[in-house]
Formats: C-alpha cells, sequence, structure tokens
C-alpha cells in the first residue's frame, strides 16, 4: 500500500536575482493514518512545507507524493481538482466567506467539487453537512450569517469545511493561533476525535511545542532542513526513537 | 452553477456599489439610446421635408429641349427597377399669378391626379377644398393662398412667359409640410400644362420619381441613365451636396458622442470591478484553496459583470424609450418645435448588445487579476 505521503529530497527556493532557499532538502515519510505536527521558528520553512504537501506550491527540487500520486506532475487544474477531493485545509484565520451561511460554508467544497456546482446538492451530502455541525457543536447556528457567530465557532466551521469531502489528509496551519486557550483546547479536542473516528491523517504546523506535545509525531523544521522527526514521548531527550 | 450564485452573493453583498454601477449603466444606455434615437429621427425629418414631397430622381430634356416623348413602355421600364417607388410624368412651367398688391412667381406643375399623388401625396395633404384636377381646375399650396387671400372657388389667372393667359379654377389648397413649396407650388392636371406649353400629350418636360431609400438615389440614377442616354437623368443627392454634409457632421458628431459615453460606462464597470476584485480578495484566495479552479474564480467576476450589464442595459432600454414617449408627446402638442423620436428595433438591440458587451469586456482586468491570485498570499496574509 502507498504512502500517504512521500517528501523526497525537496528543495524550495524564492527569488530570481538574489535566491533565498525556504527548503534544502527535506525528506520524510507518511505512511497510513498519523496525527502529526510539524514544529519550527518563524521562517524555518513549515509554512513552506506546508503549501507544497497542500498543493498550493511546487518544488524547486525534489518530489511530493500524495496518496501515491506524483503530484509534481499534475496540471495547475488537476492539482485544484486533487486538492478539493483529497485534502482539508483549516487556517489560522477561519476564512468562512461572510456572503454565505454557515451551513453554505460547510457546503461550498461539495459545490467546487460537484458537476452541477451549487445546484443539485444530494440530500445525503445536506444530511453529512447537518451531522458535521452537529459533531462540531454548531448546529445551533446553521443557519446565521458567518459573520454572526463567535471566533471559536467561525474556527469549528472552519474544520468542518475542511471536512465536508471526507479527506484524506487534513492540513492545518497554526489552526489555534488565533484563540484563546479554552477554544484552542476545544479544536484540539476535535481533531484527535476526527482522527479517531474518521481516520483522516492529521498534518498540523504550529510553533507552539506545547500543541505539537499533543501529537503523535513530530517533525522539527529548522534552516529549511528537518532536524527532529520523532514519536512525541520521545521528543526532547525523553527517550528518542528517531524515524 | 457556483461561480453564478457566488456573484450574485458578492453583488448581494455590495448592495450600494451594485446599484449606483447598474445606474451608470443604465444612464450610458438611456444616452446611447434617445441620442442615436434623436439624431436618426432628426435626420430622417429634416430628409423628409426635403425629399419626402418632391422627386428623388429626375429625368429632363438634354440641353436645348423642352419636352421628351415618354410612353407607357417607357413608363414600364422605370417603374421595372425595384427601387422605385412611384413615378409621375409632368410638364413644369413658370407663371405669375396677378393679385391686387401685384404678380406672385409660381411654379406650375401639371400631371395626371394619380401620378402627381403617387409622388407628391396631394389628397392626403389637402387642408380645402377638393381636388381632381380636371379641367381648369387647379390646387395651391396653402401659403401662397393665404398670403394672397385665395381660397377654393377663386378663380386664378396664369400669365405665362410668352405674355399669353390662362384662365383657371382653385378648386384645393394642400400642405406639402415646407413653406417655401407651399409659397410657389401650383398642381394643375396635365392636358391644362400641356396645353399652356403646346405640348402633345406624349411628350412631357419632365418625369419624377421616387425610390424606397432615398440615399440609392445615385445608383438609381446611373441606371436610369443607361437607359435612357438620351435623357438627363439628375437625382437630389447632386442637388442638395450642402444639407448631405450637414448630416453627414450631425452623423458624425453622434457617433463621437456614443462613443464616449460607451468608453465612459466601461470605465466605470471596469473601475468598479477592479474594486472588486480587490475587494473580494481573500474570498477568491480562499476558494483557490478548496480546490476552484483559475478560470471558474474568473468566470465569478464574468457573471458579475454581466449581470450589472444585463439589469443596467435593461433598466437603460426603459429610461430611453421612456424618454422618447415623453419627447414625442411633447412634440405632439402643439408648436413645441419638436418632431417625434421614432426608436428603431435594430438600434434598440444593438445598443443593448454594445451594453452587456462593453460590461464582460470590462471583467477582463479582474478576471486576469483573479486567475494570477496566488491562494498562499491570501491564506499567509489573514
Amino acid at each position: 500500500m502507498a504512502d500517504t505521503i512521500t517528501v523526497s529530497n525537496v528543495t524550495k527556493e524564492y527569488g530570481t536575482a538574489v535566491k533565498t532557499k525556504a527548503l534544502r532538502g527535506v525528506s520524510f515519510r507518511v505512511a497510513g493514518k498519523e496525527f502529526l505536527s510539524i514544529i519550527g521558528q518563524s521562517g524555518s520553512g513549515k509554512s513552506t512545507l506546508l503549501n507544497l504537501l497542500g498543493l498550493l506550491d511546487r518544488p524547486t527540487e525534489g518530489s511530493v507524493s500524495l496518496l501515491g500520486t506524483d503530484v509534481g506532475a499534475l496540471s495547475k487544474k488537476e492539482r485544484a481538482a486533487f486538492r478539493n477531493r483529497h485534502l482539508g485545509f483549516v487556517f489560522q484565520f477561519h476564512h468562512l466567506l461572510p456572503e454565505f451561511s454557515v451551513r453554505e460554508n460547510l457546503l461550498i467544497p461539495t459545490w467546487i467539487g460537484g458537476s452541477k456546482g451549487a445546484a443539485g446538492v444530494p440530500a445525503e451530502t445536506r444530511k453529512r453537512a447537518e451531522e458535521i455541525l452537529d459533531f462540531l457543536g454548531v448546529g445551533q447556528v446553521a443557519d446565521k450569517s458567518a459573520e454572526q457567530i463567535s471566533g471559536g465557532q467561525k474556527q469549528r466551521v472552519a474544520i468542518g469545511r475542511a471536512l465536508m469531502n471526507s479527506p484524506d489528509i487534513l492540513l492545518a496551519d497554526e489552526p489555534t493561533g488565533n484563540l484563546d486557550t479554552e477554544n484552542s483546547a476545544l479544536v484540539y479536542d476535535l481533531f484527535r476525535r476526527i482522527h479517531r473516528e474518521m481516520g483522516t491523517t492529521f498534518v498540523i504546523v504550529t510553533h507552539d511545542r506545547a500543541i505539537a506535545q499533543q501529537t503523535d509525531r513530530i517533525i522539527e523544521v529548522r534552516d529549511g532542513l528537518v532536524s527532529q522527526d520523532v514519536q512525541n514521548e520521545y521528543l526532547d531527550g525523553r527517550g528518542g526513537s528517531s524515524k | 452553477m457556483l461561480e453564478l450564485r457566488i456573484a450574485l452573493r458578492f453583488l448581494w453583498r455590495n448592495k450600494v456599489q451594485s446599484v449606483l454601477i447598474i445606474l451608470g449603466i443604465a444612464i450610458g444606455i438611456a444616452v446611447q439610446v434617445f441620442v442615436g434615437s434623436l439624431i436618426t429621427s432628426l435626420q430622417d425629418s429634416l430628409v423628409d421635408e426635403t425629399v419626402g414631397s418632391s422627386a428623388h430622381v429626375s429625368l429632363e430634356p438634354a440641353g436645348g429641349q423642352v419636352a421628351f416623348p415618354f410612353t407607357a413602355q417607357d413608363r414600364a421600364t422605370v417603374s421595372a427597377d425595384p427601387h422605385v417607388t412611384a413615378v409621375a410624368a409632368v410638364q413644369n412651367l413658370s407663371a405669375l399669378v396677378p393679385l391686387r398688391d401685384g404678380s406672385v412667381p409660381v411654379s406650375v406643375k401639371g400631371g395626371t391626379l394619380a401620378d402627381l399623388d403617387s409622388v407628391y401625396g396631394l389628397s392626403d395633404k389637402l387642408v380645402s377644398g377638393e381636388i381632381s384636377l380636371t379641367g381648369n381646375h387647379i390646387a395651391v399650396g396653402k401659403d401662397l393662398a393665404e398670403q394672397n387671400g385665395l381660397a377654393p372657388g377663386a378663380a386664378v389667372q396664369l400669365v405665362l412667359a410668352d405674355g399669353s393667359t390662362v384662365e383657371t379654377v382653385l378648386e384645393g389648397v394642400f400642405d406639402l409640410g415646407a413653406q417655401a413649396a407651399n409659397e410657389r407650388s401650383v398642381f394643375s392636371g396635365l392636358e391644362l400644362a400641356s396645353s399652356a406649353l403646346g405640348l402633345p400629350l406624349d411628350r412631357v418636360s419632365g418625369v419624377e420619381v421616387q425610390i424606397a431609400d432615398v440615399f440609392d438615389s445615385p445608383e438609381v440614377a446611373a441606371g436610369l441613365q443607361s437607359v435612357f442616354p438620351q435623357i438627363t437623368v439628375s437625382e437630389w443627392q447632386a442637388k442638395n451636396s450642402d444639407l448631405l454634409t450637414a448630416l453627414q457632421s450631425q452623423s458624425t458628431s453622434s457617433y463621437m458622442i456614443q462613443v464616449f459615453v460607451i468608453i465612459a460606462v466601461m470605465l466605470g464597470i471596469a473601475s468598479t470591478l477592479a474594486i472588486s476584485a480587490v475587494q473580494k480578495t481573500r474570498q477568491i484566495g480562499i476558494l483557490k484553496a478548496l480546490g476552484m479552479s483559475d478560470a471558474k474564480t474568473g468566470l465569478v467576476f464574468l457573471y458579475q459583470a454581466g449581470i450589472l450589464g444585463v439589469i443596467g442595459t435593461v433598466l437603460g432600454i426603459v429610461v430611453s424609450l421612456a424618454l422618447i414617449a415623453v419627447f414625442g408627446v411633447v412634440a405632439a402638442s402643439g408648436d413645441s418645435g419638436l418632431f417625434p423620436i421614432e426608436p428603431r428595433l435594430g438600434f434598440v438591440l444593438l445598443s443593448a448588445g454594445i451594453g452587456i458587451a462593453i460590461a464582460l469586456i470590462s471583467a477582463i482586468i479582474p478576471y486576469r487579476k483573479t486567475a494570477r491570485l496566488d491562494p498562499i498570499q491570501v491564506i499567509q496574509g489573514g
């Protein structure tokens, strides 16, 4: 069975006249349904790595393979379709569309992926949206505008949106960076439940070690290189088993 | 159609902005339709006043001749031209009408009532009396009658160039719609005029031809000249070059106004959509991150432009037709000096097409801007 994620000797350069290397030969594998975090200081290259995993950017060298597909070979349109079908995103900022209701925000990924667009959403899709909203504890605000709910609710709706197409991989970029402690804990618990109940692979990018230590595996990026790739319980000299 | 739904939501979200741009398009299209129709109707009115009740193409005797033979076969030949709508064989002569305060110069045109009606529509333009043009009966223009106290039943003497006189009876007064024509025009039967000129009935001093489209006159004249080389064929445009220059200048200025209106509307829509694209950068970036293709995100703005264009154009046409209707009511109510504007369906549809097209063209900038947008900028920008 193919790995969920395979990153092979990936480099990423920015600039033309003066080149900056954000990643300098990163390699790692994610087999099966893992719950892992990528940590690093600001400017370490962790967000660049997430952009590559999310097919929002292409590596300068090396390859990224997701679910057995070499995504570097895909066209821009195919990458957009792959993103819609197999990946879910949760960002630091909720990025909900204020023009739509909470329920509609959840349905947007299915509209994008559906052959009929926004018309004719199947009943089972609507049912799934209701179930996800209830699962996330925001079912009571489904008909409200995305602007009319609290910050914590917005982030939960954003998680729901990421789950709508049953993604194989959920990529979260500082998902609790804009939340208070209580809502951060709630979001983390939700991630755990989703991972356990839906079997989704989670890749959480964070600079917060406290958050990272709640994941099963931690990949630390420093100066564009993977400096540590360990199981959580052995991180930072607590025993250590590097992958 | 997700893109359409998003476009509608974007427009609804910025209602004031949407309404303003719709009003901008509506005003632009209304001006376009109104000015275009006004100029077209004005030109039609001027042309109609100038040549509506006269010959568009004239057959006249060649130099030195006073008349030429015009047989039934010749008439059939002229009528066979598909442009030709009326043919009148006439005798033209100049005369003086002696009155109490002196003599009034007039142009007498003799012909059968059927022929003269076909070119001048005399029966429809009668304002008093009746018209038969039989025997020594004549009809005169309204201004000639009013200025000289002539009324149906009056005896009118015509003094010809050679000093001879013809006694006639005024039977009707007509209004040709132009004062100059009404002051000098006298119509008589063909026999009376032929007799006055001393010509047999099968020889005429002119043949007057009307055609369906007055601007086809050079082509028709050239065709008739080739068929009748012994006769001089002239047409109205050659005799009215000043009027044509004025009409052409008017058309050019009208086109200029319409082009500038279109440019103003296009700039208005383009700038508004460009602002909208900037305002919606975050939403577009997220939609792309969620898997929406570049082309489809671009379509959102194309749909916005299309919706604005269609609503604005329809509203503009309604406004312009209302303005034209009001103009028509004012024109019909007495001595306003205005003429009725008649909108042409083809021109209105063309204006509608232009309105929608410029809206869509205006979406090119936001379309391209959206297509180039990198979702990473949005995601990391917060």
